[in-house]
């Protein structure tokens, strides 16, 4: 889902680009001083965990790939703030160093992955999280990828380079990611009830606890 | 505080690991993302653009095979992402558990 350079046209790229300078922003002022130096590390393990699950594409019979992007994930461990700088990060990095997704279009990758994925990811965990954690962190791996790539489609679909075929674009991209979003809900929710069983301290509802060992 | 650190790492250290298997599965058969699609779809294919700038262009060293290439760019992703997102905690913490 990392949009190459050439892709999105030059005004929707910088529109973009300022939404996410200006959600980030209030995230990051949203967290400061409140994040722990005991979940400073969870952080850095979360984002490390997520650049390199990325690197793993899983083929899909009929000739797709899907990869962990992790967005809803980070969200549901870290909180969304948090988990939006950590995504955020992580594709800055991918594409700075690595090439994948272009500099020109960073805020647009950005704002598809670090900031649908998560915060969407985020509100249909809480939504769904009273009929059981397990299936609340499924559908928000679920719906929070296939959100997050519905946007890229959104922006695919008013750029000149795709002819400004927005159906088109809308659902190849959503229908896509609405059947390779199974796999990123499934790794989501084992990975999440792994983590929740093992060390009940490590998630955000538990500050205190993870402060004070 | 943090025993669960090594464990951690140790995870870490096997996702980089397995990141050459994946890479040569992935080539095997011969995948596409939606996006790669969607580009083919509407003859926008062309227009992508590479960053040239980017020292592991596309998870690859130059020089080294790809195997080898896809590994050190996953150990060298992974543990610059842990040092720069444990960064942006550090900036972002409070002092709950102490002066620092």
């Amino acid at each position: 889902m990392h949009i190459p350079d050439g892709y999105v046209d030059l005004p929707l790229a910088l529109l973009f680009a300022a939404l996410s300078v200006a959600v980030l922003s209030v995230a990051a002022r949203r967290v400061d001083g409140e994040l722990s130096d005991s979940r400073a590390p969870l952080l850095g393990v979360v984002a490390a965990g997520i650049f390199a699950a990325q690197m793993l594409n899983w083929p899909i019979p009929g000739g797709t790939s899907a990869h962990f992007v992790g967005g809803a994930f980070a969200a549901i461990l870290l909180g969304p703030h948090v988990g939006a700088l950590c995504v955020a990060t992580v594709v800055t990095i991918q594409a700075l160093v690595f090439g994948d997704g272009g500099l020109v279009v960073l805020g647009t990758n950005v704002f598809n992955m670090a900031i649908v994925e998560v915060y969407v990811g985020y509100a249909v965990y809480r939504v769904v999280a009273p009929y059981g954690e397990f299936r609340a962190a499924f559908a928000a791996g679920w719906l929070g990828i296939t959100a997050g790539a519905l946007t890229a489609g959104l922006q695919l679909g008013l750029s000149s380079a795709f002819e400004y075929q927005l159906v088109t674009t809308l659902a190849i991209m959503g229908v896509g990611h609405l059947v390779l979003g199974l796999v990123e809900g499934a790794i989501t929710a084992v990975v999440y009830r792994y983590l929740a069983r093992a060390r009940p301290d490590l998630r955000p509802t538990a500050p205190a606890e993870a402060s004070a060992r | 505080m943090t025993e669960w650190l090594p464990r951690a790492l140790g995870v870490l250290l096997l996702l980089t690991l397995l990141a050459p298997v994946f890479g040569w599965a992935a080539g095997q058969v011969g995948y596409a993302e939606p996006l790669e699609n969607a580009a083919e779809a509407t003859g926008a294919t062309d227009d992508a653009e590479a960053v040239g700038t980017a020292p592991f262009s596309d998870y690859g060293v130059p020089g080294l095979g790809s195997a080898a290439g896809t590994f050190v760019s996953a150990v060298v992703g992974t543990a610059l992402t842990l040092l720069v997102a444990v960064g942006i905690g550090r900036l972002l913490g409070s002092d709950t558990d102490g002066p620092h």
